[in-house]
């Protein structure tokens, strides 16, 4: 039976050779594991730590020491995601989330911190109940034929179908009003679907890298974001984007792409930002975590990480909330007329 | 015309009948009566699944795998060189350690070899050469955002090799074959460290996406311990495969590592020329 011991020989031998090959790193799922996961993989993967060095100061060794500081052996889970998530809080990042079964640790300074420019009540007294949906957009011509639309969100089904029914719907009047207040993102491609209708060209709205290894300063080379102008019915005529603060993530990509489409006026406040595309990850634990993975940078290659400023800086008055008036969009009204 | 129809009538099924009798036949070397065989398994397994595109962790759980494999003699060097084709399948739904997240891994791969054969005495043969591997699937995290999903697509020259014995016991024949394929150049396709989908696809990113890949950077193997013995008038076939899939490329680390019990049937197909007085019946690769 020699040969059979050679079967085996090289069948124990190969496999033990590969067995180890490549793997991940040991994690030890307990404070001092879980915690050196999660500040590593924000090392290694998190995009805007020198852009964040230079804005809010941010050290981020500092804070590894920081918050290594008041790790126990006998803490309990939630004291563990309560020092994680403060440590996360650091970074300012509205994109950077620490997901347990109980809680999720956030960062909403972007919107909580400022005036919201917006009232709900107010706002459904614009739409009535007469008004028309489609997929997501919620739309209808005012009583001075100006056209409006609502879009709460980019992740709805949005399609060219639908997009060009809206524009069609609105091709007698004066000039139409894209509010996205409140609109805390969703999907980049509606985004630029919706945008792609406000240009007949081919226009050049931004760059975007990502990161090519561990370090801080690894990143790829900019690659341009073109907006493609829409095959189905394409805005002559003037239009204004309403932002406010919670205008995040793939909504202030949206206000970047129509900042640089011709006819289009940005009017309200500087929008919440959130200019890095999250990746997600997890810890030992089975925690989750999403943080900003691939920077997008506007047409002048400036991060638009805390938002992008207005064409028109427009408020919401108290007084005009008293009036039941929407100030914001009494003066895109005005500012379309004129 | 002539010469097809000669091939039709030539080609006959050769299932192994008489198996009682086998421990007594020869071998056919010669390529005048070359042999086909075809293999057909199916299985279960343990896999282990790690993408650090996707996840820090380690994901194991559950697989199950087809394999279909033909093994032809040529002509070729009088009748040593032989071609083998493996169509190897298998999906897997694996788990984190914390048991709160799912991965979903499928992976195809598809294997030619031409292998010489080295006889080294009645029972005993080595087999070596090369062998062009592909392989597609992809990788699925179910809880990740924008980088959910991770494919897989390579294109390797490996080294394969096969040692096979034939033995008799209990009044029975059986083969043992062990195989190993290693690839040793190759090229696949991969993002970059921290690149999304969004950028490849959409904004048409023209980076690292095609690297080399070597020993070094995609230490892999395949392996098969198989036995095929007759049951009553079938060829069953019962393997083992350890299969490793494994690369670190753009800094990305990547492995799927599977162990698979298989079992399924072989059938052998003989050429027989007609009037051959020579013939001899070969229901077992020697």
């Amino acid at each position: 039976m020699k040969p059979v011991r050679y079967l085996l020989i090289c069948f124990l031998g190969l496999s033990g050779l590969l067995a180890s090959c490549v793997r991940g790193e040991d994690l030890d799922n307990d404070a001092e594991g879980n915690f050196k996961a999660l500040w590593t993989i924000l090392d290694e993967h998190y995009c805007f730590f020198d852009y964040k060095a230079q804005t809010i100061g941010l050290d981020w060794n500092q804070v590894y020491t920081t918050y290594h500081n008041r790790l126990s052996k006998d803490m309990n889970s939630m004291q563990l995601f309560e020092v994680l998530g403060e440590m996360l809080s650091e970074l300012q990042d509205g994109h950077v989330n620490l997901y347990a079964s109980h809680d999720i640790a956030r960062n909403w300074s972007w919107y909580e911190d400022f005036p919201a420019n917006f009232n709900d009540s107010v706002h459904e007294l614009y739409l009535g109940t007469d008004y028309k949906i489609a997929s997501g957009l919620q739309y209808k011509i005012l009583d001075d034929n100006i056209g409006y639309i609502y879009c709460p969100s980019f992740n709805s089904g949005l399609g060219e179908g639908n997009i060009s029914q809206v524009l069609q719907y609105f091709a007698e009047c004066t000039g139409i009003i894209v509010d996205v207040r409140e609109n805390s993102g969703g999907e980049l491609t509606k985004a630029e679907r919706l945008a792609s209708h406000f240009t007949n060209e081919r226009i050049l709205v931004g760059y975007m890298s990502h990161k090519t290894g561990a370090g801080h300063n690894d990143f790829s080379g900019l690659q341009e974001i073109w907006l493609e102008p829409s095959d189905g019915v394409r805005w002559q005529k003037k239009a204004v984007v309403l932002t406010n603060r919670r205008c995040y993530s793939a909504t202030n990509d949206f206000v970047k792409d129509m900042k640089e489409c011709p006819n289009v006026t940005i009017i309200g406040d500087q929008t919440g930002g959130g200019s890095g595309m999250p990746f997600s990850s997890e810890l030992p634990n089975g925690w989750s975590v999403r943080f900003s993975a691939c920077p997008i940078y506007d047409v002048n290659k400036n991060h638009t990480e805390f938002g992008i400023a207005p064409d028109i800086n427009v408020g919401m008055k108290i007084e005009d909330l008293l009036k039941n008036k929407d100030t914001l969009i009494e003066f895109a009204r005005d500012f379309l007329k004129n | 015309m002539c010469i097809q129809k000669l091939f039709l009538s030539i080609l006959v099924l050769c299932l192994p009948l008489g198996v009682e009798n086998l421990h007594a036949q020869e071998y056919a070397d010669g390529p005048h009566n070359r042999y086909t065989s075809h293999g057909l398994t199916f299985g279960v397994g343990l896999t282990n699944v790690f993408d650090s595109y996707l996840s820090p962790l380690e994901y194991t759980g559950m697989e199950i795998r087809v394999q279909r494999e033909t093994f032809r003699q040529t002509t070729f060097a009088d009748g040593k060189i032989y071609v083998q084709t493996l169509l190897n399948a298998h999906a897997s739904a694996t788990e984190n350690t914390a048991g709160n997240a799912n991965m979903y891994e499928g992976l195809l791969s598809w294997d030619l070899g031409y292998l010489y054969k080295f006889r080294l005495n009645d029972n005993f043969s080595i087999l070596a050469g090369p062998a062009l591997d592909l392989n597609g699937g992809v990788i699925y995290n179910e809880r990740n955002s924008n980088n959910p999903a991770q494919a897989k697509a390579s294109i390797h020259l490996a080294a394969s090799g096969m040692l096979l014995y034939k033995f008799h016991w209990l009044h029975k024949d059986f083969l043992l074959r062990y195989q190993a394929t290693a690839p040793f150049l190759g090229a696949m396709f991969t993002p970059e460290y921290g690149e999304s989908y969004y950028e490849i696809f959409e904004l048409k990113d023209s980076g690292r996406h095609l690297v080399v890949t070597t020993p070094f950077s995609a230490p892999s193997l395949r392996q098969t311990l198989s036995l095929d013995f007759p049951l009553k008038q079938t060829l069953i076939r019962v393997s083992y495969i350890g299969d490793f899939q494994q690369n670190k490329v753009n800094s990305l680390k990547s492995h799927v590592w599977s162990h698979a019990f298989l079992i399924g049937f072989v059938k052998n197909f003989q050429l027989v020329k007609p009037g051959d007085s020579n013939f001899k019946h070969t229901p077992l690769q020697p």
